[in-house]
């Protein structure tokens, strides 16, 4: 998957999970509310299985998650797509 | 939802409920009567590697789905909810350590809490508010290399045995948690409560308690957030699933009680057990689904836990009411083990979190 794929994936779970009308890749999820402490755990717990990634405990970065475009940049890191999170 | 099963979850569930018709249901009113539950039965949860359900084998556990970790809660749930609720805290210990543990406590602790060597409890709750979790006041201070803690924790199951303890607290005004050996706290035991009185609750005093700061568990920020909705929710399937051995037990009662009479109000008892049986086939569904979910590590995981805890424990509450009326003044005596699910049911709609908080973290996600 490369960061537009992601992004979408992101940004469909997340709509669908919290009925949110419309999101755009840099919106705050946690300055907007959208990002309750359930569904912090549902996202990362999305993440890890969608993208085969593990969010380990280093990983617990506010900045890592805040917004589908960190979120998918967070991904590529982890998998090891140094390239194209510079995209 | 046999059919749901494998060959394997059917053999394991029937050595679970073989373990506790022999070494649990027999002792449950007993351990009820006097509060406590002996060393040795503990003991033997450990040895049967049941303590070790959900840790991985490399650190001695048996790393078994959740599905069987859920039928091992049921069995057990079937005996004695209190006795259950030592592998659910166990459980909820080690899988917040397994998911956001350092290396160090995973390699110092999960292989002790997998074999019962060390018995675990979790020290969310306090005094003054049990549900608003972010408003807990116990502290967490740095004092040369070393944490100081200063708190009091209540409620807390397990605690009366419980050699380590995770507890809850905030570090520079942010939610975090750490790792606490027994000897550091001051524990005071809570006796006469209505239901669980065998499961070793107490309160918790800690004054100026020094543990090392690598004794932290996960980031300071995310305990609130990510590392208790970890812990929980592998408390609330143990309590789901225990909720439904009580609600069989309760089915398994009244319908014997209900063949061996010959009264004319049999009508009414079969409305009450129908009701019973259903609720048992419903929530067995619920149960499994969520322990899927989590096997398959949906995101759903999460709400489904919730759903399935809020309607276990609601609906075991209702069976063992109706198996007291069925019972009439019999089922009010401490000598029917009716009147013991009863007491015990109404705990379980009150821990890991209440009834009315599934209801309001559920309604927000259905109408936000």
């Amino acid at each position: 998957m490369d960061r537009t794929e992601i992004r979408q994936a992101l940004r469909d779970f997340i709509q669908r999970s919290m009925r949110v009308p419309a999101l755009g890749d840099d919106d705050d999820l946690f300055e907007s509310g959208i990002v309750n402490s359930l569904f912090a755990v549902q996202l990362m717990t999305f993440v890890e299985k969608k993208f085969a990634v593990e969010v380990a405990m280093e990983d617990l970065e506010i900045a890592n998650f805040r917004s589908i475009d960190a979120t998918a940049g967070f991904v590529l890191r982890k998998n090891g797509l140094h390239a194209a999170a510079a995209d | 939802m046999q059919q749901l099963l494998t060959e394997l979850h059917q053999a394991r569930h029937e050595e679970f409920k073989a373990f506790a018709a022999a070494n649990v249901a027999p002792a449950a009113a007993e351990w009820d009567r006097d509060q406590r539950l002996p060393r040795e039965v503990l003991a033997a949860l450990g040895e049967r590697g049941y303590l070790g359900a959900t840790i991985a084998p490399e650190y001695g556990g048996r790393g078994w789905d959740t599905v069987t970790f859920g039928l091992l809660s049921e069995a057990l749930g079937r005996g004695s909810a209190a006795f259950t609720g030592v592998l659910t805290v166990q459980s909820m210990v080690a899988m917040a350590l397994h998911k956001w543990g350092s290396a160090a406590q995973k390699n110092q602790w999960l292989p002790r809490l997998a074999s019962g060597a060390a018995l675990g409890a979790i020290a969310l709750t306090e005094p003054t508010g049990g549900s608003d979790l972010q408003a807990m006041t116990t502290v967490f201070r740095h004092a040369d290399g070393s944490l100081r803690i200063n708190g009091i924790k209540r409620w807390i199951s397990c605690a009366q045995f419980a050699d380590v303890f995770l507890v809850f607290g905030k570090l520079d005004a942010q939610p975090a948690a750490c790792l606490v050996p027994r000897e550091q706290i001051s524990i005071e035991p809570i006796h006469d409560l209505m239901g669980f009185r065998a499961a070793g609750l107490a309160e918790l005093v800690f004054r100026d308690a020094e543990v090392p700061a690598a004794n932290l568990v996960g980031k300071p920020g995310f305990a609130l957030s990510h590392m208790a909705p970890v812990a929980l929710q592998y408390g609330r399937l143990s309590t789901a699933w225990s909720a439904m051995g009580l609600l069989r037990g309760c089915f398994e009662e009244s319908v014997a009680y209900a063949a061996g009479r010959k009264i004319d109000g049999l009508g009414m008892i079969r409305a009450l057990i129908a009701r019973m049986g259903t609720d048992l086939k419903a929530g067995a569904l619920l149960c499994h689904a969520a322990c899927r979910a989590q096997d398959e590590r949906l995101p759903e995981a999460f709400e489904t836990a919730l759903m399935a805890k809020y309607f276990a424990s609601r609906a075991a509450v209702r069976a063992a009411s109706d198996a007291v009326q069925i019972r009439g003044a019999s089922g009010c005596h401490g000598s029917s083990p009716v009147s013991r699910y009863y007491r015990d049911a109404k705990i379980m709609e009150i821990i890991e979190g209440t009834t009315q908080v599934h209801e309001d973290i559920l309604g927000r996600l259905f109408v936000g």
